[in-house]
């Protein structure tokens, strides 16, 4: 059940992630249509945000025509049947889903379909990761 | 895409009108429309801060894409500073949206009644009151905006207190940290009423062949993460350059008398990445993340928090005045950025009014009261904030050096600048390419239009590369004339087209990773204009661009009179350093860059030579108005 996971400094802001992961999903460049976003805050604020697919997803609970499944430790939302009403988007206590910008309906992290994540693949500052929560805890364990 | 959006300030209206193709293929993208649009839309002689003066903001055809330092936005109008072509450009996060908005340019005019913002929500353009936002600094202005219009991710241009009061040489600022600097567009605006434009952008930005596109991207990612140079830039950033031009003599200190400052090891990048170094913040999808945010952990200045100094700023508001306290430099840059001004043509400034008062040209008295040592940066500080608000003699500085020695009646021999432009930091004595580029530079005592480096920098390999191995060692000498014609028109018009795109300078100039060739390519496959990727075809357009913005520099009074630098450069041999005894000799080199660039002996294009460039209007427009 990997995610992509920032590795908690060293994020630069440049949104790079962002634009990696539209082009992937729309073959197309723009910061809004990515499903990976950087919070910035003057002056040292820079933080990347996107889906930890949750095992217990708030966006899954509240979708009225069930357009979001989980499957194989993925969050997946089913862009034909969703509805665009946004009320995923609401729920997710991340602010990891939103609606497409153009298209309207709901997209979030799908870690690239199986393939290499791309905003982990561009990131030029190399603090994004696909790991499993075992490893990122054991990350975060003190080795002194 | 391929839309340009039109604000007619006076009217209060908003026009969309489609990026002509011809424009496209004559011009690319940026400066090269920038070039046009100006020469035929502005009348010669008019004063910058007429209405009619026309304020660009362009982007490129890279602009928004996943291309190295394609970040940009650049901003253009006649110049208050200079008079002339007026070129800013800017990182951060702006361009980007105003694309992402649908708009490859904004072209803005006239002038509003009442300060004004203008406000862009992709199809939705509203010019809205600013009344609450006038006298605001920067960072005010854009929290404001944001908190008005409830999106902390709308990206905000916008002049402080500087650009309203009319500096001479006030930017535009982007994101807290990052502006279009140089040449007074600032001003421009204030002069407008405007008092910022608020860009949100949803739309996607697309490339003509897409595969392609991405293998040269994935190419020149790969590229920029090998360069050491640029990981070096990732580290320290710009100050880097700090140690390096210690060691070769050429950090212009005190008014640019001499190339060595005897502490300069506190304000080099090995000090500032030990001392106050915080954070590493980047622009738009940029690999090279050369913004470093530092903060003051004592003395006087301390808490001091800003992103900043660039190397620039290091020379102009610490060596060029004589200052080594690096909480001084940081805290001066941070309140010309907040004032929204230039912190190259500010430092400079005040170095002239330094040495002016050093050699008793002016009383202690006129300077307000301030003694204006050198390395007084108690005083120097206290000036940014009176030029700002034209207070006292903040209102003689505030109309830039040249003028302000005009009216002075005193000091113009120490004024350095080119065409009315406070000088950057290089020195043509100690590297004398960049003596020709600062002569030649279409705005003015400039670096960034085509500074050369393989000399100062030493890089051979590169230069054998691009010149051949024949060139070497005199091209990469910076202490000799030869060659450099040569080398600084290169530069100049694969610059012309890197304006175009728009890609930053970082990646090309230096570190030297990208040149006319990988521009040609990338401009081809992200157009689909096959001829872009023919590299002669490439050179023929920059040539195009460098003419048209000579000629309206030409159409406004200019010729080879103008083309000269600080009389310290050519007579007064460098005092001391490694240097020592250097001058520069421009004549020479002026005379080969004229033939090389096919204009007259007063540096004027020939007929022949705007017409092979698909000019003859623009010869005719000289010669109707008796400059040829």
């Amino acid at each position: 059940m990997a995610r992509i996971v920032y590795a908690g400094e060293g994020c630069t802001g440049c949104k790079i992630c962002s634009v990696a992961c539209a082009y992937a999903h729309d073959r197309a460049f723009s910061v809004k249509a990515g499903r990976i976003w950087v919070v910035k805050e003057e002056p040292l604020t820079d933080v990347p945000v996107t889906c930890y697919q949750c095992v217990k997803p708030p966006c899954k609970d509240v979708c009225p025509v069930g357009a979001i499944s989980r499957v194989d430790d993925l969050v997946l939302i089913d862009e034909n049947t969703c509805i665009g009403c946004g009320a995923c988007v609401e729920a997710c206590p991340f602010g990891a889903v939103t609606l497409h910008p153009t298209r309207g309906v709901a997209i979030k992290c799908d870690l690239c379909g199986g393939k290499e994540p791309q905003c982990v693949k561009v990131c030029p500052a190399k603090v994004l990761k696909l790991q499993v929560p075992a490893v990122v805890a054991q990350e975060r364990r003190p080795r002194k | 895409m391929g839309q340009v959006l039109r604000v007619d300030l006076t009217k209060g209206k908003p026009k969309i009108e489609q990026l002509p193709h011809k424009l496209v293929l004559n011009y690319v993208g940026g400066t090269g429309f920038a070039a046009r649009i100006l020469f035929d839309e502005l009348r010669p002689g008019m004063d910058a801060f007429s209405p009619e003066n026309r304020l660009i903001f362009a982007t490129g055809p890279l602009t928004g894409t996943l291309w190295p330092t394609a970040g940009r936005l650049a901003a253009y109008a006649k110049s208050p500073l200079t008079g002339i072509w007026g070129e800013a450009h800017c990182g951060g996060f702006f361009g980007p949206e105003l694309k992402f908005a649908g708009y490859d340019m904004l072209i803005l005019q006239g002038r509003a009644k009442q300060p004004v913002y203008l406000w862009i929500d992709d199809g939705t353009v509203e010019i809205l009151p600013a009344r609450d936002l006038w006298g605001r600094n920067t960072a005010e202005t854009t929290d404001m905006i944001r908190e008005r219009h409830g999106d902390k991710e709308i990206e905000v241009g916008c002049i402080g207190q500087a650009g309203e009061r009319l500096v001479r040489f006030a930017c535009i600022m982007n994101n807290f940290q990052d502006t279009a600097g140089r040449v007074g567009l600032g001003a421009v605006m204030g002069s407008k009423n405007l008092k910022a434009v608020a860009v949100r952008g949803s739309q996607a930005v697309t490339v003509a062949d897409d595969d392609r596109f991405m293998e040269l991207v994935d190419d020149a990612h790969e590229r920029v993460l090998k360069q050491p140079q640029a990981q070096q830039m990732t580290k320290y950033g710009t100050p880097l350059l700090v140690a390096y031009k210690s060691k070769i003599g050429e950090l212009p200190t005190r008014n640019h008398q001499t190339g060595v400052f005897a502490n300069s090891d506190k304000l080099n990048a090995d000090t500032i990445r030990a001392k106050y170094f915080t954070k590493t913040r980047s622009c738009f999808a940029c690999r090279i993340m050369c913004k470093k945010v530092n903060r003051i952990p004592e003395g006087k200045y301390k808490g001091t928090i800003s992103g900043g100094p660039e190397y620039e700023s290091i020379y102009s508001l610490g060596t060029n005045c004589g200052v080594d306290d690096f909480g001084a430099v940081l805290r001066a840059n941070q309140l010309c950025n907040l004032y929204g001004q230039d912190s190259i043509s500010a430092g400079c400034i005040i170095a002239w009014l330094m040495e002016c008062y050093e050699r008793g040209l002016v009383t202690r008295k006129q300077c307000d009261g301030l003694d204006l040592k050198w390395g007084n940066h108690e005083a120097m500080i206290a000036l940014i904030e009176k030029i700002a608000k034209r207070e006292g003699i903040g209102d003689l500085l505030a109309e830039g050096s040249y003028l302000a020695a005009k009216r002075l009646g005193k000091g113009g021999e120490y004024v350095m600048h080119v065409k009315k432009m406070e000088i950057s930091g290089q020195d043509g004595r100690t590297h004398r390419s960049v003596a020709l580029t600062h002569a030649i530079s279409v705005r003015g005592a400039d670096h960034l239009r085509s500074l050369v480096t393989v000399d100062q920098l030493g890089y051979e390999d590169t230069a054998a590369k691009r010149y051949g191995k024949d060139k070497l060692p005199e091209v990469c000498d910076p202490y000799t004339e030869k060659y450099k014609a040569m080398v600084v028109r290169d530069a100049e018009d694969t610059f012309a087209i890197r304006d175009s795109l728009i890609v930053c300078w970082y990646s090309c100039g230096w570190p030297p990773i990208f040149w006319m060739p990988d521009f040609a390519t990338v401009a081809a496959a992200a157009t689909g204009v096959e001829e872009f990727g023919k590299l002669e075809h490439m050179y023929h357009i920059a040539q195009r661009i460098c003419n048209l913005r000579r000629a309206f520099n030409v159409r406004e009074g200019l010729d080879k009179r103008h083309d000269n630098i600080p009389k310290r450069f050519t007579h007064e041999p460098m005092p001391e350093g490694p240097g020592k005894g250097q001058v520069a000799n421009l004549e020479q080199m002026l005379r080969e860059y004229y033939e090389l660039r096919g204009w007259d002996r007063k540096g004027i294009p020939t007929k022949r030579t705007l017409t092979e460039l698909g000019l003859s209007d623009v010869a005719e427009e000289l010669k109707r108005l008796g400059r040829m």
